[in-house]
Order: C-alpha cells, then structure tokens, then sequence
C-alpha cells in the first residue's frame, strides 16, 4: 500500500529538429512545463545524448557501405539473419531510455517515450502529479502494474 | 454493393503488380529454358549465369520493393494532438538548411507531416520521403525501400538488355527456321521486353536524374523546388551515397515495447532551483505568485488598478493547464463584473471575450491595428493545452493582471508543446465569443489583443509586440523576463535589448492590453503587433482608431515594417511553427490596413491556389509509367520557396478553396489585397455567431 499515487497530468512533446535535414535529430529547447520538475541541464543531456545516438545510427561509413555490399551480395538474405547497425543503436537508445526513465524522470515524476514508438516523430514526456490520494487504484501510477 | 466494389478495387490493386511479375518471371524463364542453351554453347558458357545472377538482382530487388515498409508513419496518438483537426493550422513552416519548408497537416494521420512526408490515399497512410506508390509492386516507395526500387529499375533495365541481346543473337542465327519453337519462343521473349524496354529505361534514367539531384518524384513532379533550391541535397555524389549506402532506418511501424515498464511513484524530485525559491512553485502555483495587493481586487482588468504601481510579481515559472483555465474563468468573470462600471468595464468585457478564444491562434495583425496601446488591458493567456475556457472561467478568482502576466510567461512554452495547441481557436470559445459580441457591442473603444505571442512569435518576422501598456502600467507590471521574449520577438526585440519596465516605448510581449483608452496618445507606441483572432468588431474598431491615429503618430511602424516580412529563417532557428490557425475566413472584405500579403493566409492559399491548378496540372492519377500518383498526396504544389508565410487555413477551408479552384482556376482573383489578411485572424471567431458582430458596434472613442 503505497500513501501516495501518481496520475497522468499532462504530456509534452519534443519535435524534431529539421534544420539539418530528414536526419533524426530533436530539440533541445527545454520546455516550460518541465520548468518545475527537472533541471534543464538533465532534460537537455537527455535529448543530446537521444541525438548522438540517432546520428552514429544515421551515420554513411565504413559501416554503413559494408552492410550494403552484404545485402546485395546476399540478394538481400542478410537482413533475416542479421539486424541492421540502425536496429543495434535503437536497441542501445531504447536501453538508455529505460535508464534514463529509472534514475532521473521516474524520480521526478516524468516518464520519456521511446520515439521510435512514435514514428520517430517527437520525444513524448508524460508529466504525473502527485494526487496524494492513499489507497486509491484509479489513476495511480503509470506503466507498472504491481499491487498497490 | 459497396463490399464487392471495394473487394473489386484491392482486387484490382493486384492485377498490375501480378502482370508485372508474370512478365518478368515468365519471360525470364522461357528465355532460360529456349535460349540460353544455345547461348551457352554458341557464344558463351558464361552468358547465361550471368543472365541468371542478373535476373536473381532483379527478383530480388523487385521483392524488396514490394513487400518492404517504406517508412510508414504511425498515426499519431490522440494526446499528441488534443485539438480537434478542423482547428489547425494546415500548414507550418520549419527551416531546413536555412530554406523554409511548409509541414502540411495531415488530417488522417493527425500530425504534421515531417519535411518530404508525404500520404500515400491507395494506402492510406503517410511515408517518409515518399517518393511515390508503384502499381508495378503494390506498394508506396519511400525512404526505406527506394534504393531497392530503384536498383530493381537499374537491374531490370540491365537484365532486358541482356534478354534482348542473347534473343537477338539467337534469332538472327536462326532466321531460316523462325517458326521452330525455340525460335518463336525466343521472339516472343524479345518482343515483350522490347515492349517495356522503353518505358523502363525511360524510368530507370528518370530515377537515375532524381537520384543525383537529390529529389524525390514527389517533388519532382510537383515542382516543390522549381526555381528554388532544393534544402535536401547534399551533392551529386553524396546523394548517391545516401541512396544506396545509408543505413535502412527501421520500422516504425508494428514495434511492440518489450521494456519492462518503469514505475513513477510520488513524492517526486522538484528541481534545485525551485527548491531554493520555494515562493515561485505551489501546487496552484500561479495564484500564489500574485502579490496580496493584487489579490485585493477582484477586478483583474479594471483601469484603475493598472494605475497604481507596485512591486510586480514573481511570475510563475510552470504553467498549469488547469491554472490557466482557471485564470482564464476568473478573469472573465471579473470582466462581467467589471462591465457594469461602465466603459472600462466593457473593455473588460470584450476582454473576456479574448480571454475566450484560447490563445493558440498566432495570428498577425496589421501593424497599424495593433499600433496603438488600446485602451484596454487585455489578460491574454496563451493556451497551451485544449482547455475549455468556460469551464475555467467559472472557477477564477479575482486574479490579478500580474498572474496573467504569469499566464503569459508561461506562454513561453516551447514550440514544440506550443505548436499543437497554437494551431488555432478552439471551436468551443467561438459560440462564446459569439455571445459576448452583443455585450461588447457597446464598447467604444477597440481592443487590441494579443493572445498568442508566443505562438505568435513563432512565426519569426511576422510577429513583433508592442507593448500596449502605459508607463506606469509597465512599472507595474515589472520586468518581463527576457527569456521568454526572445523567441517570439525575433525581430522585434533585435535592437531593443533588455526590458525596462520602466521604459515608455515598451515594446515587451505582454499579453496584457492595458486599457490606453485613458491614456494620450502618444503612449501608444507604432505596434508591430498582429493579431487575428479578435472579432471582427474588435478588429473593426481597432482599425478605426488605428486610422485614426495614423494621422497624429509618425510613422513608428515603417520601422517596424521589416518585421513584418517574411520570416527570416534565422529568426526561427527551432523550427519555430508559425501559421496561425485558420478555421475559416471570415467574409467582411478589406477594411483592414494594408498588411504583408505574405500574411494573407487567404491570398496566399488563393494566389498559389491559382498556381497550383492553372499552371500546373494535378498530380495525374495515373499515367502510363509506373507512376502512380494518389490525388492529394502531395501537399499543394507551390514549392516551399513560394509562400513562406504559409498561414494556415483550416483543412476544410483549403479544401473549398481547392475544390473552387479546380472548378474555375480562371477565376480566382490575384493575391488578395493584403489588407484582408487580417481578417483571417479573427478566424478564431470566424464562426457564424461571430460574425454577429459588426464595425458599427465599436466606434472609436478617442477620449
């Protein structure tokens, strides 16, 4: 029984950065509504780390130029033995992500979206607030599904 | 029966890409069968594994190009995008490379299609750098399977000259005998591939021009950057490079999240800096921020309190969608409070009617409407979330102007959470303010409202602010943070630097109009402000007093007038959107001051309306290559060099307009007189019951 439980209040959505082209990339304009729940300079690691990432996996080299020859050497057969470098970083973002989620926004009351999950498209930040209700099952915390 | 019409039609969404793939396998394989062994032994042992590794790269390709996902964009979820999509702005600018793309609104999709996105109607979604939907394999062509549609192209184009060649070779040693079977088999074989021999190297070679310009047959067709330059090339050969060897992105589409879910649980970590000035951060932050001198009057808005300096306070730092809709109710019913103390009240009034619209219209107002400090203090909030204004204005109580000016602070929210919400006018105020038209009907003097600064401001260039507030209003009203200022104020704040309240040209973001009817004149400072979500008598008896003034102020504004033009890519280094929601046009012609045509979100859309249909066909639905246009895929045709002011119409509207214009392109006007640009501002009341109101109901009052 936990004295106090969280309910979703709100969602903020990073967009994406087009300055430099269709490569991913998202801002880093820190949003208000996160003006009171985190430190700036955790959100905008957060999305600057999101960023080297999506461009080491977007990245045209030595890497990029292999899996290709392989792919056609192989008709293309490759691709359902092997993951491609893109899936390997998502894998690696995904688990940044999570770790991010466990040790600086759960704590805070934010969760991130991995973007993938949205098409690339935005970061979704979910804001919870503190209800302070005790007991109440409705509306209590996020993804986790354990008893209260 | 429509059931068996639609079965007909995906049945017949087959047939192309069976015939294509009959063709090919078939005639590949006769030509294994009755040529190739003649080949082998009479030209070369090597001729047809050659043959047969080609036409493997063929089948290959082909298959890729067929069942790969060409990037599908998911649909966006619903709390991504919580207004209603007839209230969006269609179109938003964004500045790729220093070149300004427009992002189209997808209706099905319900998000803002990423530059080179485009929805695909045979397959009902939208891709990533579509390219186009090929009937020849069923599928769309976007971004991850164009290197395989377009090796297929190559391969195929390679693998017709060989089956031509070596039929060819065959035939002429046969000549005597052209009806023995091999032979005749073999003609047959030639015969079909010289059939599509044409048309595929015709497109092979199309595609080859697209992929060293760096194009997509989206654009290229559409003629996005004609005479312009294209933001997404990177170089003839780096174009190269990124079509065949960039890494294939991943599937968007059908992911399944196997993270285990992290738990939030309360209490929750506050940040340093809110821990160190606990007197900024409440749980109902914003009322709390307000000094108790201003809590002293219930009348938010009323004149007089504007009068007496004080220490201004602190403003909030987060804003609250439930506070601001609770500020938004208490500020309007200190309006309707206010209302029977006479002019001021009415001011307050209509005040509230702005209150209503919520402010996610950025709109631009003429200059010279917006010039004057109107005599009216205005507590624009910026609505950041979808919040009905009604409901939240039952339950305020007695906020001050400073804790909207808290609202307004926070109006600094970024874009990217602004921009969903700024789109347009709620349709849920438009009845209100209908009702309050009547009520502010008797006001004499014109308002001048900015509710959406800071959306506004995210149209860099359109967007300057002056502060409509008197000195001593300013005093009051303290030293706005500059943070939020600047990336609203691109332009306007470029030479002004730092806030001082004090100052009597102020020229802040304050969304509080101050009531400058009280004031002389000459306290109204040239107003580079635009707004156009007030109703149309407010913005008819702006303008009034705007003429007016024209002829007493100088021309502070010709200053101001650079400002105004089209957005400078620099001014919106975050991708900024800009484009004010556009419901609907509002019908009362031109009687606005002269305005940037790039504003006229009407002109614009009928100007490039007229563009786009008369010298330019629509996308053909089909044509005799493979190219298969879906109608509306594309977004219109103007290129994103055209138009950079892009201001949204509601979906809808653009669709009339669409529609009109495919009717009669002849008669579409020119670009409409700027001047009525102004008047799709107030589409946020553009709503039958607004225009209830009417210019006589606001005569000037020049007191």
């Amino acid at each position: 029984r936990r004295p106090h439980s969280a309910s979703l209040a709100n969602k903020v959505f990073i967009q994406r950065d087009y300055s430099e082209g269709t490569v991913c990339k998202f801002q880093t304009k820190f949003p208000s509504e996160l003006d009171s729940r985190i430190e700036k300079t955790l959100f905008e690691d957060t999305v600057k780390t999101l960023n080297n990432y999506y461009a080491e996996a977007e990245k045209i080299g030595g890497h990029s130029y292999l899996e290709g020859c392989l792919a056609c050497i192989t008709a293309y057969l490759i691709f359902l033995c092997m993951e491609t470098r893109y899936e390997k970083v998502l894998k690696k973002i995904s688990r940044y992500i999570q770790e991010q989620n466990e040790k600086i926004y759960a704590p805070r009351g934010l969760l991130i979206t991995d973007p993938i999950e949205r098409g690339m498209r935005v970061i979704e930040i979910s804001i919870y607030e503190d209800r302070g209700s005790s007991g109440s099952s409705s509306g209590s915390s996020t993804t986790s599904s354990s008893g209260r | 029966m429509p059931s068996s019409s639609a079965e007909r039609v995906r049945a017949g969404a087959y047939l192309p890409v069976s015939v294509a793939a009959g063709l090919l396998a078939g005639s590949s394989t006769l030509f294994f069968a009755f040529t190739c062994p003649w080949l082998a032994e009479h030209v070369s042992l090597a001729f047809p594994p050659c043959v047969a590794v080609t036409f493997l790269f063929v089948m290959a390709n082909f298959t890729m190009a067929t069942f790969m996902d060409a990037g599908v964009l998911p649909r966006a979820n619903e709390d991504e995008d919580k207004d209603d999509d007839f209230r969006a702005p269609l179109y938003k600018n964004v500045e790729v490379r220093g070149i300004q793309v427009r992002m189209k609104w997808c209706a099905s999709c319900h998000f803002y299609r990423p530059p080179r996105c485009s929805h695909c109607s045979v397959c009902d979604h939208c891709v990533e750098d579509f390219d186009h939907h090929c009937p020849w394999v069923n599928n769309c062509i976007g971004r991850r399977n164009y290197r395989f549609f377009f090796l297929f192209l190559l391969t195929l184009t390679v693998h017709m000259v060989a089956v031509f060649s070596g039929g060819l070779l065959y035939v002429l040693e046969h000549l005597e005998d052209l009806w023995a079977l091999r032979a005749a088999v073999t003609l047959a074989v030639m015969s079909v591939t010289g059939l599509f021999f044409i048309p595929v190297v015709g497109l092979a070679c199309f595609h080859l021009v697209l992929v060293a310009r760096g194009r997509t047959t989206n654009e290229q067709v559409t003629g996005k950057f004609q005479g312009g330059v294209n933001p997404f090339t990177r170089g003839c050969c780096s174009n190269v490079e990124f079509v065949l060897c960039s890494p294939i992105t991943p599937r968007y589409t059908g992911k399944p999240g196997k993270r285990p879910p992290v738990r939030v649980q309360p209490p929750f970590q506050k940040p340093e800096s809110l821990k160190r000035s606990p007197g900024k951060v409440g749980d109902n932050g914003i009322q709390n921020k307000s000094p108790p001198s201003k809590q002293q009057s219930p009348r938010v808005l009323s004149v007089p309190e504007f009068k007496r300096p004080s220490t201004p306070p602190p403003l909030p730092p987060k804003p609250d969608p439930v506070l601001l809709k609770s500020h938004l109710a208490a500020l309007e019913e200190s309006l309707l409070h206010s209302q029977s103390v006479g002019p001021p009240g009415q001011n307050l009034s209509k005040m509230g009617q702005i209150l209503e619209s919520p402010s996610r219209v950025h709109y631009q107002v003429p200059r010279e409407q917006m010039r004057k400090r109107e005599n009216i203090h205005f507590p624009m909030t910026c609505r950041f979330q979808d919040q009905s204004s009604e409901s939240s204005l039952d339950q305020i109580d007695k906020q001050t102007p400073i804790s909207v000016h808290s609202l307004l602070q926070s109006s600094t929210l970024p874009l990217n959470s602004l921009t969903l919400n700024s789109r347009s006018l709620s349709l849920k105020h438009a009845h209100r303010r209908g009702d309050r038209a009547h009520v502010l009907g008797q006001r004499p003097e014109p308002l001048a409202s900015r509710p959406s600064q800071s959306i506004l401001s995210g149209r860099s260039g359109s967007l300057s602010y002056d502060s409509l507030l008197s000195p001593a209003e300013l005093a009051q009203r303290g030293a706005y943070p500059l943070s939020y200022r600047a990336p609203f104020l691109p332009m306007d704040m470029g030479g002004r630097g730092p806030v001082d309240p004090q100052r009597p040209a102020p020229r802040t973001c304050s969304p509080v109009f101050m009531a400058a009817s009280r004031r002389s004149p000459q306290h109204r400072e040239a107003s580079p402000v635009h707004y156009d979500n007030l109703p149309k008598g407010l913005m008819g008896s702006i303008q009034e007093l705007e003429e007016r003034e024209k002829q007493q102020q100088q021309h502070q504004q010709l200053l101001l007038q650079p400002q105004l033009r089209p957005q400078m890519p620099t001014q919106d280094p975050l991708g900024v959107y800009d484009t004010p929601g556009r419901r609907s046009l509002p019908h009362e012609s031109s009687s606005r001051g002269p305005t940037p045509p790039a504003y006229g979100s009407r002109e614009f859309l009928m100007s490039s309306a007229a563009y786009g249909y008369s010298s330019r066909t629509q996308p053909a639905c089909s044509s005799t290559s493979s190219l298969s246009r879906a109608p509306r895929t594309s977004t219109s045709p103007l290129g994103s060099n055209v138009a950079l002011q892009g201001r949204s119409l509601s979906p809808s509207i653009y669709r009339s307009l669409e529609r009109q214009a495919q009717r009669s392109p002849s008669t579409l006007p020119g670009p409409l007189p700027t001047s009525s640009y102004t008047t799709h501002k107030a589409l946020a009341f553009s709503t039958t019951s607004e225009q209830q109101d009417s210019d006589p109901k606001y005569p000037v009052n020049e007191s």
